[in-house]
């Protein structure tokens, strides 16, 4: 049976081992130390592999084990983390990768030197907004009080009803739009580097409200605590007003490399 | 009010997901052999955030990691 060498992360710094079971080793090249294991080509081959991934159990137990894996190298210093199952046929071919990027590598690596990754993910209830608009927003009460008279014809009437439904989701827009800037600024101004991922639809949440931000943070690893300030910050100011608040880290640099 | 943002690391899984399968180099749902040169596989997983189904029932134990309520 032959094996894959399946990559985790490059980092410039020996780590001290401390992977019982995974048969986790390190493969070096003019610094840089590559956290690799040995996996099977009849699990990790392409054929084998795509049917593996769609395994939940199979997927949530390399996925956690590639995070544990490159966050034990991170207490010993900084790294480029890999995404999961980046394979290769021999280590001669990681080699020769490493021998091909060190120079990218090794500024990338030096770049992240004392800094850590954190992530926002920001919800809004969309109904709680709906209801405030449907109460205040003059231009709606205009619209809902012509509706609801009944000298109006039904075709009229769902001319009006459109408008006011369209009205609505530009209202709803332009408000979280704004307030996504806010949350941005704040947090940019208490980071080094931002980037803006894309937003995960409700099946893959598994939450009713709906995502407006996901977002990464490059900080300072002895200014985390001013940015967590921050997020509070924003997150009680903005709270009460259906915002929902997330933040995890520090995670690999999953987004900086 | 709520409670300030709290530190816990109990992430979901969906939190590992979103970073370790989703990035740039990848070509939706195929696997690339061979970039550049090097025997390189690559996994494009794209697809697979929305497809793996009922993402909410998995969660991963938690990972050990350094999270402190800020003073």
């Amino acid at each position: 049976m032959t094996d894959l060498i399946y990559l985790y992360c490059i980092t410039n710094r020996m780590p001290q081992p401390k992977w019982d079971g995974y048969g986790v080793y390190s493969i070096n090249h003019q610094g840089l130390c590559a956290i690799v294991s040995k996996v099977p080509e009849d699990e990790f081959g392409e054929e084998n592999l795509k049917k593996n991934l769609s395994n939940s159990e199979w997927l949530t137990n390399k996925a956690c084990r590639h995070e544990k894996v490159i966050e034990e190298v991170m207490e010993d210093g900084c790294v480029v983390p890999f995404k999961l199952a980046t394979l290769f046929k021999t280590e001669d071919s990681l080699r020769a990768m490493l021998k091909e990027h060190a120079e990218k590598i090794k500024e990338n690596l030096e770049d992240l030197e004392e800094k850590e990754e954190w992530g926002i993910k920001i919800y809004c209830d969309m109904e709680r907004f709906k209801k405030g608009f449907l109460k205040e927003d003059k231009e709606i009460l205009r619209l809902d009080k012509e509706i609801s008279l009944s000298a109006l014809g039904r075709g009229k009437a769902f001319l009006l009803k459109k408008k006011r439904d369209q009205l609505l989701n530009d209202l709803i827009d332009k408000k979280i739009n704004e307030a996504v800037q806010e949350f941005l600024s704040g947090l940019k101004q208490q980071s080094l580097r931002t980037r803006v991922n894309r937003l995960l639809p409700g099946d893959v949440t598994g939450r009713r409200d709906d995502m407006i931000l996901n977002a990464a943070f490059l900080v300072e690893k002895d200014k985390w605590s001013a940015f967590i300030r921050e997020i509070n910050v924003l997150k009680r100011q903005y709270e009460g007003t259906g915002y929902i608040f997330g933040c995890t880290g520090p995670w690999p640099p999953y987004n900086f490399c | 009010m709520g409670n300030d943002i709290t530190t816990s690391k109990d992430v979901a899984l969906v939190e590992i997901l979103d970073r370790v399968l989703d990035k740039g180099v990848v070509i939706s749902g195929d696997i690339v052999i061979s970039v550049a040169g090097v025997d390189l596989i690559y996994l494009g997983l794209q697809a697979l955030l929305s497809s793996v189904e009922t993402m909410e029932r998995l969660r991963c134990s938690p990972i050990a990691g350094p999270m402190q309520e800020p003073t």
